[in-house]
């Protein structure tokens, strides 16, 4: 049982780094970003050149390594998320929202496809593996690169519900989901806090993504396309546009998957855990801790 | 309007320069004097992609041995080869471009999947196909009269499995398979061979969905009946994950993965610790086959590569076309298709040819490999 619950944590906070982005742009520009599962693909490829070009300096320490990858990437792929902002949405920015939805799907497209033709169609292979030692916690199997890999995806999440509760740059992320509109008039920089809000968000998926990669290991050009659907469905069930809950519905996603499999079998797993998004969907559409839409209007 | 004119009129001058077209290539394939055309679909892009130039080369190779040697009937083999991506949209297309460049005889497929869609238009335009790769026995299940197997079947790999597992002294086995055509095939027979009496027991049959990096959820639910063996039937990449991640899961048994897994990334990416010791069910591979080492140095020479899974079946899958064209005196499909059904004996890699009823082999010459040194060697060749 404490097997189930520690597999399914693992997986949702992979869910939720991914999620994040989501529900942060949906938030604020009411965008679905379809292109978001695929910054994390970006993130994997580029920590995974990142290494490679580190060569031989890896082996020696291969979890320090593997971190400053992290943030470099993180740097990456946000900029990699700036450049998406400013050449497929902004310029399509008051036009119908059906327009921006397909834009998205393009984009996410040209990021698999460039891949494709970048790196080639062949699986690759981490050159760093986190593999360590299992210890036994209240009967479940834990390693410490599990313990790390979580580690640091609740230390981003911390630093972010931070930024957006305590900042003034959070505190404009939030003004301009209420209404951009007035904000323009109160002088905030709307395009700015929107890439800015772009930038994490990518960052966010890039960091999962070398995470990812470091943990698992292969790694390929359409790697971004199922959890990109994944942290979308954790998105809706915690409450799309709102952050502690999409935390929360990433890691209630993670735990559905893990005891579908234990209750009703592997090939049942995802009728199981999509079942339970248009489940949400139809008793409670805006999501565990989602707010009412008509407040938001 | 004046468009719209245009447009029909544009229109119907490409329709009457592509039944020209048609009229020109369609009298080519009566005259005897000129190259005789194989296509091939198989996997250049997409997950299986590793595959392809492997199967490309391989019937290249016995092509040019077949014209060095003057053609077939004085006539000069071709190959082409179209990309299928182990997708079966890109593959029914890909099949279709060949149909229209008038191809005498198929010599493609790689995954049963997305090979099924392309089956019923190479019959319906009376194309023999010798499948060297694609193996589920989905793939027969239609009785067409133009397609063939070179490569064993799905239940001859099962009986295969079950065999080893006996002989290995497994008792509880779990079989696992992705729900594509091709590995839930192999899955569920095996499935049904272990549930006859004597002989290891089932401990449990499951799938997981390709494409996927964690699968720790479906492991638990394996590891929950006990198994001390677990049997793979899908693709190299979740079948390295799954591997990796099982012995995560402090699982010390048993692993085998089916002929689909049989590549050097599956070791790659299980890491050589995790992989060291599995078993995998495979149909005989170059540097498996007695007395093949002539043949992997003339490849090797040629291409500047090791030789890899599926190289010598294709070779073989050309050598049979041309035996069966040979035979039928001309490319006509149902003659050749008749040809082909009455060969016996025509020696191929894995042994002397004759095709059962069902247009498959009648020996399906699988053997068991096992990872060693972080390379697939033979083990038991199951005679």
């Amino acid at each position: 049982m404490s097997q189930l619950i520690w597999n399914g944590l693992f997986v949702g906070s992979f869910y939720a780094l991914v999620a994040l982005g989501y529900t942060m742009v949906y938030g604020i520009i009411k965008l679905l970003n379809f292109a978001h599962g695929d910054l994390y693909m970006l993130g994997a490829f580029t920590g995974f050149a990142m290494l490679g070009a580190m060569g031989g300096l890896v082996r020696s320490s291969s979890l320090v390594a593997l971190l400053v990858v992290l943030v470099l990437t993180m740097v990456t792929t946000g900029l990699g998320g700036l450049v998406i902002e400013r050449v497929a949405y902004r310029p399509l920015r008051g036009m119908p929202r059906l327009s921006l939805l397909i834009t998205a799907v393009g984009a996410s497209f040209a990021l698999e496809y460039g891949t494709r033709i970048a790196a080639g169609p062949n699986p690759r292979v981490y050159p760093v593996r986190l593999d360590g030692a299992a210890v036994d916690v209240l009967g479940a199997r834990v390693t410490m690169q599990q313990l790390v890999l979580m580690a640091v995806s609740a230390a981003l999440m911390v630093a972010l519900a931070v930024f957006i509760g305590r900042t003034q740059q959070g505190r404009a992320m939030r003004a301009i989901a209420l209404d951009p509109k007035a904000c323009l008039l109160m002088g905030i920089n709307v395009d700015a806090i929107i890439a800015r809000t772009f930038f994490i968000g990518s960052a966010m998926a890039g960091a999962a993504g070398v995470m990812a990669g470091g943990y698992y290991g292969k790694i390929d050009f359409l790697m971004g396309f199922i959890i990109g659907l994944k942290a979308f469905t954790a998105a809706v069930i915690g409450g799309i546009g709102n952050v502690p809950g999409t935390m929360l519905g990433a890691l209630v996603l993670g735990l559905l998957e893990s005891f579908g499999t234990h209750w009703v079998g592997g090939e049942w797993r995802d009728v199981f855990a999509f079942g339970f998004l248009i489940l949400f969907l139809t008793v409670r559409p805006t999501g565990l801790l989602g707010e009412r839409v008509t407040e938001r209007v | 309007m004046k468009k719209i004119a245009l447009g029909a009129v544009l229109g119907a001058a490409t329709l009457a320069v592509s039944a020209c077209g048609q009229g020109v290539l369609g009298s080519d394939k009566t005259d005897d004097s000129g190259p005789i055309a194989l296509g091939m679909v198989v996997p250049l892009s997409g997950s299986s992609a590793d595959i392809g130039p492997y199967m490309k080369n391989g019937a290249q190779m016995a092509i040019d041995e077949i014209n060095a040697k003057g053609g077939v009937d004085g006539r000069k083999l071709q190959l082409r080869v179209e990309d299928g991506a182990c997708d079966p949209k890109t593959e029914v297309a890909a099949a279709n471009k060949l149909i229209a460049a008038k191809i005498a005889v198929s010599v493609g497929g790689y995954c049963s999947g997305s090979a099924l869609p392309t089956l019923p238009l190479f019959d319906r335009n009376k194309i023999p196909m010798i499948i060297p790769a694609a193996n589920s026995t989905e793939l027969v299940e239609q009785k067409l009269k133009h397609v063939f197997l070179i490569n064993g079947t799905g239940d001859q790999q099962a009986a295969a499995a079950v065999s080893w597992m006996g002989k290995d002294g497994a008792k509880k086995v779990a079989v696992l398979h992705d729900n594509t055509s091709y590995s839930k095939d192999i899955a569920t027979r095996t499935a049904t061979g272990l549930d006859q009496p004597g002989g290891p027991d089932k401990a449990a049959l499951d799938a997981v969905t390709p494409g996927e990096s964690d699968y720790s959820a479906n492991i638990a639910s394996v590891l929950k009946t006990k198994p001390d063996f677990v049997y793979w039937t899908g693709y190299y990449q979740e079948g390295g994950l799954i591997l990796r991640q099982l012995r995560q899961a402090g699982y010390t048994g048993k692993f085998m993965v089916g002929d689909g897994s049989v590549d050097a990334k599956l070791i790659k990416i299980a890491g050589d610790k995790a992989a060291e010791g599995a078993y995998a069910t495979m149909t005989q591979t170059p540097d498996t086959i007695e007395g093949a080492g002539g043949w992997v140095a003339n490849y090797k020479k040629k291409f500047g590569a090791e030789p890899g899974p599926y190289s010598t079946q294709s070779y073989d899958a050309v050598r049979v076309a041309a035996e069966g064209i040979t035979k039928a005196g001309g490319t006509d499909g149902d003659k050749v298709a008749k040809a082909l059904e009455a060969i016996d004996g025509f020696p191929i890699f894995s042994g002397p040819l004759k095709f059962t009823p069902q247009h498959t082999l009648s020996n399906g010459g699988f053997v068991i490999l096992v990872v060693k040194n972080g390379a697939f060697t033979l083990r038991d060749a199951l005679k």
